[in-house]
């Protein structure tokens, strides 16, 4: 159902975003069999492409071209991807999207050399465009991921921090790269500096509403529509937002002092689930979720006439109700 | 040009080269990124020798050094266990080092090279994956995969720069170099995963390892004498140099 708003929401993109898949498949082409199976392997399990999506809206402010835009669209995509395939070797995950993992099926150097492969190819095909602030964005953009993926590995299983360490993991993670889709579509469509400002601005607000709204469905969501267990964030030593809200609640402890020995059986997950499930974080969490929203229905506002923004309003505004 | 000048002369890019990629956390943990000295000498032959080496080719080299530092941090990954902290953040370390790669020669506008450079690790990932793959390969295009391992990436900088004549003697030399230590370490009992299936092409063939790898070393040496005999660009002391550094490795894979 909600896959099918999305494609709804999609459909005058649709002969843009064939374009897309198409191109996906022939990016990560390769030479090896192994490659080819697990690249593929990666592809056929879906994704919104949100990226992508809105590197297309970006330049839809500008001189768009699909021919060029997807020079910028399908190395967001696989950059994404790449950083999937090595997280999964990090988070020792064994499913996503309800699909064994690169590293599950094969093992972590195939998954290593997978992701590295796929980063080269996005670095090759953006290679197309020779403007350099397309290249710098982008490179800073990566650089802070990583810097991000650090600080979320040295906040694991950390119980004494803050909502600032939150939003600036969450930035990292998640924002950094929507802002950028936004940004880098609408710069390689030379749009204007102002205009560029506020879709790097809706991008980045967007993002740390979509990554809030993940995280709640990491609780709320059933192990059979997240393609993984429910709260698989918080059993990998990842505090979100819900559980950093909990984190001094007396009846969360018990649960959390188990989940940080490895001691918590699969009766005390369902337990801890229902707990956080009615507690009042998921409604703290889902308004500051529509904080961020807000703050990106302003940006929209705030960008020149022209009938995309309508559809942005529309993809920010399913992003931050989303059920999957 | 003496020994001394050419150690300084690596110890100056290793240095510029950790200078790029320092960072406070992943050194705690990982340590300092992993270089081949080897390399990084054939990456500066050109310098030793004279070459035009601006600015630009200097951003080059040290570029093309992190990026053997990026990968070199994802072989370190465990097949199937990377679930420590080092790990963790080894996987890391090599996705930064990739990012800083990018960072250096975009904020330098060298898309050229990061052009270049990406094909050079799309190759690389595709001949370190083949270990992996169940297809029986000669040894012949093992040691393809070899040399495109070892030295595709300095490949990818020299055709960009105009400096195509000096990739032969890199690739023979850095195969040379590889060869051998695989072979000191399977006398050692310590088997790759490149020396197995390297054993299994030989086998196949009626040979074994030490025959198979013996023969190729000392033909990759004869090859490779005669083409530096030939090369009329290279100064005297710098032919001395790149004859040293595999004599030096064979004493040292000897000892």
């Amino acid at each position: 159902m909600e896959k099918m708003k999305l494609k709804l929401l999609y459909s005058d993109l649709k002969s843009d975003i064939d374009i897309i898949e198409q191109e996906l498949e022939k990016a990560v082409n390769s030479s090896s069999h192994l490659i080819n199976d697990a690249s593929l392997h990666l592809l056929q399990a879906g994704g919104k492409r949100i990226r992508p999506i809105f590197v297309l809206l970006g330049a839809k402010f500008g001189n768009y071209d699909i021919e060029k835009m997807k020079n910028v669209a399908v190395p967001l995509e696989l950059i994404h991807m790449a950083s999937l395939v090595h997280d999964d070797v990090i988070d020792d995950s064994d499913m996503r999207r309800g699909r064994p993992t690169v590293k599950s099926q094969w093992n972590n150097r195939v998954a290593m050399y997978t992701g590295d492969f796929i980063f080269a190819r996005a670095l090759e095909y953006i290679t197309k465009l020779e403007d350099p602030l397309v290249h710098q964005i982008l490179a800073r953009t990566m650089v802070e991921i990583c810097n991000g993926e650090v600080i979320q590995i040295e906040d694991k299983f950390r119980l004494d921090q803050g909502l600032k360490d939150y939003f600036r993991r969450i930035k990292r993670k998640t924002a950094l790269l929507i802002s950028s889709s936004c940004e880098i579509g609408a710069v390689a469509a030379g749009v204007d500096a102002k205009t560029v400002s506020h879709l790097k601005r809706f991008g980045y607000f967007v993002g740390m509403s979509f990554q809030i709204i993940d995280d709640v469905l990491d609780i709320m969501a059933t192990d059979k529509e997240l393609g993984k267990p429910a709260g698989s964030d918080l059993l990998q030593g990842n505090i979100t937002l819900p559980i950093l809200l909990l984190k001094d609640d007396p009846q969360m402890q018990p649960y959390l002092a188990k989940v940080f020995a490895g001691t918590l059986t699969e009766l005390e997950r369902q337990n801890m689930l229902q707990y956080v499930r009615k507690s009042d974080a998921i409604t703290q969490a889902n308004k500051m979720s529509d904080k961020y929203l807000k703050k990106a229905l302003q940006e929209i506002d705030a960008l020149p006439k022209h009938p995309i923004k309508k559809k942005l309003r529309d993809i920010a505004l399913f992003m931050g109700k989303r059920k999957f | 040009m003496n020994a001394t000048y050419i150690q300084n002369s690596i110890a100056q890019l290793k240095t510029e080269i950790f200078m790029d990629v320092r960072h406070r956390t992943l050194q705690k943990y990982t340590g300092a990124p992993v270089l081949d000295e080897n390399q990084l000498f054939y990456l500066l032959v050109p310098f030793l020798n004279g070459e035009e080496w601006q600015q630009e080719q200097r951003e080059a080299a040290i570029t093309v050094g992190i990026v053997y530092a990026a990968l070199a941090a994802h072989d370190h990954i465990k097949e199937l266990d990377a679930t420590s902290k080092e790990q963790q953040l080894t996987v890391l370390a090599g996705d930064f080092y990739s990012g800083r790669y990018y960072e250096i020669l975009a904020m330098s506008g060298n898309v050229a090279l990061i052009r270049n450079l990406s094909q050079g690790i799309v190759s690389r990932c595709e001949h370190q994956i083949k270990v992996y793959e169940a297809k029986q390969r000669t040894v012949e295009q093992w040691c393809s995969s070899i040399s495109n391992i070892e030295s595709g990436l300095i490949a990818k900088f020299f055709e960009l720069y105009a400096l195509h004549h000096y990739i032969p003697i890199m690739e023979k030399s850095l195969l040379i170099l590889r060869l051998e230590r695989e072979w000191a370490m399977y006398q050692r009992g310590q088997k790759s995963l490149m020396s197995k299936v390297l054993e299994q092409s030989a086998l196949q063939t009626g040979a074994t390892f030490n025959s198979v790898l013996q023969d190729k070393i000392a033909r990759l040496k004869t090859e490779l004498l005669q083409v530096i005999a030939q090369a009329s660009f290279l100064q005297s002391d710098v032919k001395q140099a790149l004859q040293a550094r595999v004599d030096a490795s064979i004493a040292s894979t000897n000892g």
